[in-house]
């Protein structure tokens, strides 16, 4: 699509614009085309009964709830989108199709790591999806009791996805849960601590540890910050970034708090009513917003 | 005749052998039922086949999975042992022997090597089993899962996805906390690399026998309505880790204080400090007569 | 490799004429939907051209639209008409304002380079490592990357003792330095330089000019803004007047620098 399209420039075509793009893009890793999801019952209208412009999510005829519709994105590695919009905007709902949580209502997700992209995720069965969630793909949640288990140490929750993989040395697990837990500055003399002893930082910490156990390429953050304090959360947020920077992943960051998206993205789509009102460069968004909703948001952002 | 023969004949013949409805208490229709999901848990082995498990003279709990399981294979030809720890005169043993004969009119031993059929709760017999034999152990909680996850439905899902890796993080939290794997008896172990399984309530002393042994095992659950095998020549593997070996219970310097014994599952005998015997009584009371 | 090496390797001035830049007709309108739906104007029918080597300065009264131009061609704007055509190190041109959000971020950093005043949101990292990256961003070896980014900090004049330090906790001229440092590293095509020097005392002031007249003359095309005339008398080699987001005057700096004022450099 992108690399392929031919650019017009006042009806005369540019010398060497023709064909394949001149910048090379890298290939994406995560590829979501048309993702939907639709509560309750919905009839043909539905769709044009909703949304940003209708003001609703609700269809007013049917009752059915569409909490995203028409979504489409790519990522490459190394890259991070955002996704922006209020609570109840559908950028959650985005991300818990893609990481399985949730079951899409229609859509197509490729990860390249699956089936090297030939074959759309949605369709696959939910043991196959569980299965990616375990070294393909993971999902730093905003409350951590979702992505932890909070009666488990720290390492017992990063052996958790290691011996999900196969691993079968103790000392292997170890060693693994020691470096992941490093990386993501939690002591390690907490390492045998159970995790509902963590202060909310320490356990997002190491949630996003327990994320990475298996080096995914892929990791989904929803609202990774929202609910610390915020120095707490300037600093995880810190280890967020450089993380995404080091290990060359394919982000997707969740979250209403542009300061987040501004510091964790280059790119990100604005979700309203569960549609896509803009998509843009992430400082040209909170530079020069142009949906009208947009707007709304950044110069309630900058207040 | 083979293994497999034997263990087919067994589950296959005696629904058809015409005793009666009197023979095993159980009328032979439940029989059949009970022999159906066997033949699917032997099919499957390690997987937990529901049945409908019926009321017994016995309460649910006290061997009534067990004892069905006993009665739904018994034939006219077999000679039953049955134990509970490693006992036959315990109280529990002794009533389930005496249904099983007095409704059957089988004979009964105490000798492991001369049963067809060995009912037990707590041990495997210290007498090495062969092709020709079954055991049956009474089984309380057959679902390996239970102290990690509640919900049946998502206990079912693990089981079908082979999804353990909640089994291996307990093991973990287990050597973290304790410096070893403590859990004794009951030792999960994986069965035909496929479905991990409770082998409640052995001691982990049994557990390296249910590897590629000659004998068929059933484990029957009354209470939780399952029955599950695992059939001769099945690979059965504790769960552990690479580098923590799994060990067997030993105590250091123990012997028997009866019949000398080193090398058998030893208990603690007559409450005094480090007196030993067998738990295996028949077998300890063999190897006295042999001198 | 020294800056000074690098920098003469980095952009070497191509082609016949060496056009790096070819704005036409450049136009950017804000729509205020949430205040009537009112149109501002930003830019209009802006257009010039800039080639390797060129040094353009930006003036005109605050407000006339200076880092509106930096922006609309680093697309933090998005243009509304007009084009942004953009010769590729690989001597493709390109129009910046039809590409995609992706083929954007994959100029930027690389073949366009951005210095503004401010150092954008950062996490808590050091001054090095932080300078370190940009290169490392741009193609470089990281041992390679680092030697460079040492030699930049020691030119602009940051002190070895600060370069572990959190940038966040440096002084606003010292953070700037370090992010000039940063968009300097391995030099791009195409500089856009959003006062770089405003924050900065007399001497480091006069390091930081050194730095940016050494990289026009290796090829660099760069387009500035400045708050001061001594700056842009010193670096500029044309200088384009706007005022309500028109150009009004354009050329040689010795043509119009007698005629501007200091209101006509205010930010």
């Amino acid at each position: 699509m992108g690399l392929q399209r031919h650019r017009m420039v006042q009806g005369q075509e540019v010398a060497g614009m023709r064909g394949p793009s001149p910048i090379p893009t890298p290939d994406p890793v995560l590829t979501v085309n048309g993702l939907g999801k639709i509560y309750g019952r919905d009839d043909a209208g539905t769709i044009d009964r909703t949304g940003s412009d209708a003001g609703s999510a609700r269809d007013p005829i049917t009752g059915a709830i569409v909490a995203a519709w028409d979504v489409n994105f790519e990522v490459a590695a190394g890259e991070a989108i955002g996704i922006v919009g209020e609570s109840g905007s559908g950028k959650s709902t985005v991300l818990r199709c893609i990481a399985g949580d949730l079951e899409a209502t229609s859509g197509d997700v490729r990860l390249s790591t699956h089936m090297e992209g030939r074959s759309n995720v949605l369709l696959a069965d939910p043991a196959t999806r569980r299965r990616m969630r375990i070294d393909q793909l993971s999902v730093v949640y905003q409350d951590p009791s979702e992505g932890l288990a909070l009666s488990v140490t720290a390492g017992g929750n990063i052996a958790d996805p290691l011996t999900a993989a196969g691993v079968r040395s103790f000392a292997k697990i170890r060693e693994r849960a020691s470096e992941l837990l490093s990386r993501t500055e939690v002591p390690l003399n907490r390492m045998d601590d159970i995790v509902r002893n963590f202060s909310g930082g320490m356990r997002q910490r190491v949630q996003i540890a327990r994320a990475l156990a298996n080096k995914p390429r892929i990791l989904l953050l929803d609202e990774p910050t929202t609910g610390l304090d915020a120095s707490v959360a300037a600093g995880v947020l810190d280890l967020i970034r450089g993380l995404l920077e080091e290990l060359d992943l394919a982000a997707v960051v969740v979250s209403h708090d542009f300061s987040v998206i501004e510091m964790l993205t280059n790119r990100c789509i604005v979700m309203h009513h569960g549609r896509v009102v803009e998509s843009a460069l992430t400082d040209q968004l909170l530079e020069d917003p142009h949906h009208p909703y947009s707007q709304r948001l950044v110069s309630a952002a900058r207040a | 005749m083979t293994v497999t023969d034997n263990t087919t004949n067994r589950l296959d013949s005696l629904g058809a052998s015409g005793d009666g409805p009197s023979f095993a208490i159980l009328d032979e229709e439940s029989k059949r039922e009970i022999r159906r999901a066997l033949l699917q848990a032997v099919a499957v082995p390690g997987y937990q086949v529901p049945f409908g498990s019926r009321e017994m003279p016995v309460a649910r709990g006290w061997g009534s999975g067990g004892l069905q399981v006993t009665l739904a294979i018994v034939g006219p030809d077999d000679t039953v042992k049955i134990i509970d720890q490693g006992d036959d005169e315990g109280v529990n043993a002794v009533n389930l022997r005496r249904l099983v004969v007095s409704s059957t009119g089988i004979p009964e031993t105490t000798e492991a090597r001369e049963a067809s059929i060995i009912q037990s709760r707590h041990r495997i017999p210290e007498d090495e089993l062969t092709a020709t034999q079954t055991l049956v152990l009474q089984v309380p909680v057959p679902e390996p899962l239970r102290g990690i996850e509640r919900d049946v439905r998502e206990l079912a899902r693990m089981h079908a996805e082979a999804d353990y890796s909640r089994m291996w993080v307990s093991l973990y939290e287990d050597k973290v906390r304790n410096g070893v794997i403590t859990q004794s008896t009951g030792y999960p172990c994986l069965v035909n690399g496929r479905y991990v399984v409770a082998t409640t309530p052995i001691p982990r002393w049994d557990i390296p026998r249910l590897h590629m042994s000659q004998f068929l095992t059933l484990f029957g659950a009354g209470r939780e309505k399952r029955v599950y095998a695992i059939p001769p020549h099945t690979i059965v593997e504790p769960l552990t880790f690479d580098d923590v070996p799994f060990e067997v219970e030993r105590i250091e310097g123990a012997a028997c204080r009866l019949c000398g014994s080193t090398d058998s599952f030893l208990v603690d005998s007559s409450g005094e400090v480090d007196s030993w015997a067998c738990s295996d009584t028949a077998w300890c009371r063999a190897r006295r007569s042999q001198g | 490799m020294t800056v000074e090496q690098a920098v003469a390797s980095a952009a070497p001035v191509r082609e016949e004429d060496g056009l790096i830049l070819d704005v036409r007709e450049l136009t950017k309108e804000f729509v205020l939907h949430n205040i009537d739906g009112r149109s501002v104007s930003g830019l209009s029918g802006v257009s010039f051209r800039l080639s390797a080597g060129e040094h353009i300065a930006l003036a005109g009264t605050s407000g006339a639209g200076k880092s509106s131009l930096l922006r609309a061609i680093y697309r933090t704007y998005k243009p509304t008409t007009g084009n942004i055509f953009f010769t590729l190190e690989d001597g493709n041109t390109i129009d910046l304002v039809g590409l995609s959000d992706q083929e954007v971020t994959m100029l930027r950093g690389r073949q366009i380079g951005y210095v503004s005043q401010f150092l954008r949101a950062q996490p808590r990292r050091s001054a090095l490592d932080l300078v370190t990256r940009a290169g490392v961003y741009r193609g470089m070896g990281r041992d390679e990357a680092r030697d460079m980014a040492a030699t930049s900090l020691r030119r602009l004049n940051i002190g070895e003792h600060l370069w572990d330090v959190h940038v966040s906790v440096l002084s606003g001229g010292e953070k700037q330095r370090v992010n000039l440092a940063a968009g300097l590293m391995s030099p791009p095509r195409l500089l856009l330089l959003d006062e770089p020097v405003s924050a900065l005392d007399p001497e480091n002031r006069e390091s930081a000019i050194d730095l940016i007249a050494e990289l026009s003359q290796s090829g660099v095309a760069v387009l500035a803004v400045f708050h001061d005339l001594d700056a842009i008398s010193r670096l500029a080699t044309r200088i384009i007047v706007l005022e309500k987001g028109t150009v009004t005057r354009s050329g040689p700096t010795d043509h119009i620098l007698p005629s501007l004022t200091v209101g006509d450099v205010q930010p």
